[in-house]
């Protein structure tokens, strides 16, 4: 099968590969995986909880070409935006750049997943540290 | 000439059941098999004879099939409208994602030179196939769940959801066994190139 160059630089050159302090109340981690094909995708995000943008992105993804340079790609897009613009990240904006074949498509579905489920988290420590100060006080 | 149904459970001749008498069902393919051995058409018209070969061909089938737990109730689910593998990652339950992310860093290592990881690939090995029993226990259960309900009811539908599910999850333990096998001994592993993985 035919990958794109894109698909192509993101595999062999992954950006932003790695992890952060998962404890850390700044940081989201999202967990996804696709039963299918065995794939899992991790992806975490650093949040400035004053400005609420996201200052950086890490991903370490076991899968096929395609799920690996649509968490590459996931990345790159994430820093420097908000939390909400984060959101508006859709899978068919990263299939769109990395013109994934049909076949491929739910390895950016994987991605959209695991930008949704990473700052879900983060959202969910932030709720539970605030009630905790509201619980303080 | 007879009608052939392509239907394993129908040509066969037994109900549809999930939890099969493996025993009935081999007494079953070996009369089918003799009844249409073709050795008993040679003398027959050549529609006859063909027959003859596309039913052997079902019955081979249908036989690997049905006499195979997984097998038979990815068919059965397929056949009810409920196709397997057509589900996203939140079926999935947080913590085997957890594990099989740790199992493939611990692949990962061995993968690059580094020995020290296959005890802990061993003891990964033992949990994993452990809980392939596990998920077999929890089939038999959802089997004899349905086919205890009455066919096409809100029970027989939730029971082959569940049983969908629980599927997925392992086909999703397979693959982990698999590829810890294919690490801890990677000379009887098949030759898998790059682009193949791609």
């Amino acid at each position: 099968m035919a990958y794109s160059d894109k698909v192509l630089d993101h595999y062999n050159h992954p950006r932003n590969v790695g992890s952060l302090d998962k404890s850390s109340p700044d940081v989201g981690t999202g967990m996804v995986g696709a039963p299918e094909c065995g794939d899992v995708m991790k992806l975490q995000v650093k949040v400035n909880p004053e400005t609420g943008v996201i200052e950086d992105a890490k991903f370490k993804t076991f899968g096929c070409g395609s799920a690996i340079a649509s968490s590459s790609l996931a990345t790159e897009w994430l820093k420097g935006k908000t939390v909400e613009q984060a959101l508006e990240i859709k899978n068919t904006d990263i299939v769109n750049e990395l013109s994934l074949p049909p076949v491929k498509i739910h390895c950016s579905v994987l991605a959209e997943d695991a930008i949704k489920a990473a700052i879900g988290d983060y959202k969910k420590k932030q709720t539970t540290r605030s009630s905790e100060a509201v619980a303080v006080n | 000439m007879p009608i052939l149904s392509k239907n394993f459970y129908d040509f066969f001749g037994i109900d549809r059941r999930l939890t099969l008498d493996i025993e009935q069902l081999q007494k079953r393919f070996y009369e089918l098999s003799r009844q249409w051995h073709p050795d008993r058409f040679s003398r027959k018209s050549a529609e006859e004879q063909s027959q003859a070969l596309e039913a052997t061909a079902i019955l081979n089938d249908g036989y690997r099939t049905l006499r195979d737990p997984v097998k038979r109730a990815e068919y059965l689910l397929t056949d009810e409208g409920f196709p397997v593998g057509e589900q996203r990652s939140k079926d999935v339950p947080p913590e085997l994602l957890e594990e099989v992310f740790e199992l493939n860093m611990m692949l990962e290592e061995l993968k690059g030179g580094d020995d020290s990881a296959r005890p802990q690939l061993e003891t990964a090995r033992q949990h994993f196939l452990a809980l392939r029993t596990a998920v077999d226990h929890e089939l038999e259960a959802l089997f004899a769940k349905y086919d205890a309900s009455e066919p096409q009811s809100e029970t027989a539908k939730q029971a082959l959801h569940e049983i969908r599910g629980v599927l997925n999850r392992r086909r999703y333990i397979e693959n982990l066994i698999r590829d810890v096998d294919r690490a801890l001994n990677p000379a009887g592993a098949a030759h898998e190139s790059v682009e193949g993985r791609l």
